[in-house]
């Protein structure tokens, strides 16, 4: 066979191969979707129809009756000041850790490697126990303080590698111009580093906004509870009922793809590992 | 670079107090409250070690940690499989493997929670498709998640459905740090795709293997997501992994001493973990050398 034949066979294969792995990878999502959108009594229908063949929006009516706009805020709220705060503590971090040599240091990569490797299912009872004494149990500030915690490593450890592809010159001549150290990360470094910064909040987004473990365990409140516990509380609720299920499903994973469309260059740059760069 | 140790420490500080304050603290109180009886929440009398004496003498908790290690064994096994092929296989930046790399990272990006629940409509007997798939092989009437090594299966596959892109993606960005010219020099020397893989590829791709295979067993051998929602832990505690029976004990039967000496004897399991890890690929290392 001719040399052009065989490259066409071969992009043939790649084409058939990236084919499978989407339907494996998007199925569930996507027959989650079509679930959602059934009138109930088509749901169970045999054979199952993989397109709806009519459109019902009832199960997320059925949502909107079980005020899911209120989990939507909860979690939305928790993880905003999650990556507030993350972003705010992580980067003055991660610039000591990109720009200084200090006494400690080796102690503070120690922290962030030992935080990021310490497995949160063993670290639950303990934290309950601790949230329980110091009143931060059902509370939204007790899971952002969570949150902060369980993330900053990962933040402070993109962002310092981030910082350090921006030139210390910028810097140098900042500060010989009068800013303070402070000022000049804020009117300085900062302004640099979008994408790092874009890249990091998503990171910490994706863990608070899906987070389910923690939230389960330090919530017992209804009124705190954030949208991945409520969707679990109608899996109790609704049983095998999946039209509202899936249709909470797809509450949930919505807001993430959109904001992942919009932001999708940060995050793959960001993913790739510290090598991120402007 | 500048050299101010009172600076550093000002702006590191913020981190450090919270990382203290939210990992550290309650560490030392679980391992306080480990050491006595306690009623919800409140810590009674002074047990010495008796809590951790009932736990590792719960057949429950060696029946789970026997799960755990198959759950953990083959989960890393196909997970680290399919996510360095997909890695290797969609590694270059055309425009098909871009596209290929975002749909990988959706399992990914969505939660465990949802993911799995929407494999277990997948799976469910009633109305799901998986049932239906089985039929042309005589399988209709099994249901996967009420079988055993059925649903321990499920779970497996609830795993490398979602986790797949966590190996690919840390296995990528050491693929990219290989250098190219290696592989030129290989090619000059006549060496076929599967020797320069072998001979080039695994030997440089030391330390991202390495790291990849210690986060994926520490994130399975502790997960507790999958099996909460998937299968509840049974058909009959089948898939009644550790992390779910810590869950339990400690939040539904509330035995918060017992459940903090669990929580400290699983967190001390998993740093012996990683040092047999990083010992293991240390000895290979050496024999080598």
């Amino acid at each position: 066979m001719n040399y052009q034949g065989r490259i066409l066979i071969r992009r043939g294969v790649d084409v058939v191969v990236t084919v499978v792995i989407a339907i494996i990878c998007l199925f569930p999502i996507l027959w989650g979707l079509s679930t959602s959108l059934k009138p109930t009594r088509d749901i169970m229908a045999y054979p199952p129809k993989l397109i709806p063949e009519t459109i019902s929006f009832d199960h997320y009516r059925t949502l909107w009756d079980q005020n899911i706009l209120h989990y939507v805020m909860n979690s939305a709220l928790v993880s905003v000041f999650t990556i507030v705060a993350c972003l705010l503590i992580g980067s003055l971090a991660a610039y000591a850790l990109a720009r200084f040599r200090f006494k400690g240091k080796g102690f503070v990569m120690v922290v962030i490697v030992a935080v990021m490797s310490v497995p949160i299912s063993s670290l639950l009872v303990p934290t309950f126990s601790f949230m329980a004494n110091v009143q931060l149990l059902n509370t939204r500030l007790g899971l952002v303080l969570l949150y902060t915690a369980y993330e900053l490593p990962m933040a402070v450890w993109l962002l310092s590698a981030f910082f350090q592809t921006i030139p210390v010159e910028l810097e140098r001549a900042a500060m010989i111009d009068g800013y303070s150290r402070l000022q000049t990360i804020r009117r300085v470094v900062l302004p640099l580093s979008r994408t790092g910064l874009v890249a990091a909040g998503l990171f910490v987004l994706t863990f608070t906004w899906n987070d389910f473990v923690v939230a389960l365990v330090m919530t017992t409140n209804d009124s705190v509870r954030t949208l991945p516990i409520a969707i679990y509380n109608f899996l109790g609720y609704y049983g095998r009922e999946w039209g509202p299920l899936t249709a909470g499903a797809m509450v949930s994973i919505i807001p993430l793809i959109v904001i992942f469309v919009l932001f999708q260059r940060y995050f793959l740059s960001g993913m790739t590992g510290g090598s991120v760069k402007g | 670079m500048f050299r101010q140790d009172k600076v550093a420490w000002g702006l590191v500080l913020p981190f450090l107090a919270i990382e203290f304050i939210f990992v550290a603290v309650p560490l030392g109180i679980g391992g306080w409250m480990s050491l006595h009886r306690v009623d919800f929440l409140v810590v009674k009398n002074f047990v010495g070690m008796q809590n951790y004496w009932d736990v590792i003498n719960s057949p429950a908790v060696l029946n789970s940690l026997l799960l755990t290690a198959v759950f953990t064994f083959f989960a890393l096994f196909f997970t680290f499989l399919s996510g360095f092929s997909l890695a290797l296989f969609l590694e270059r930046d055309g425009r098909l493997q871009v596209f290929g790399r975002a749909v990988v990272l959706v399992p990914f990006t969505i939660s465990m929670l949802i993911g799995s629940m929407l494999l277990k409509w997948i799976f469910s007997r009633e109305g799901g498709l998986m049932p239906l798939a089985l039929q042309p092989l005589g399988m209709a009437d099994t249901s996967i998640l009420a079988d055993p090594s059925n649903a321990m299966g499920a779970l497996v596959f609830n795993a490398m459905w979602r986790d797949s892109a966590h190996a690919m993606i840390l296995l990528m960005a050491g693929l990219k740090s290989v250098p190219l010219q290696l592989y030129d020099a290989a090619r000059v020397d006549g060496a076929g795709p599967v020797r320069r893989f072998v001979r080039i590829t695994l030997p440089m791709m030391r330390l991202p293997i390495l790291i990849t295979c210690v986060r994926l067993i520490l994130h399975f051998a502790n997960i507790l997501t999958f099996p909460l929602i998937l299968t509840g832990g049974g058909p009959n505690d089948a898939t009644n992994i550790i992390g779910l029976q810590l869950y339990r004990t400690g939040f539904q039967d509330f035995r918060l001493g017992i459940g903090n000496a669990f929580a400290l004897i699983v967190f001390v399991v998993n740093i012996a973990l990683i040092m047999v890890v990083i010992r293991l690929f240390r000895a290979k290392e050496e024999s080598q050398a």
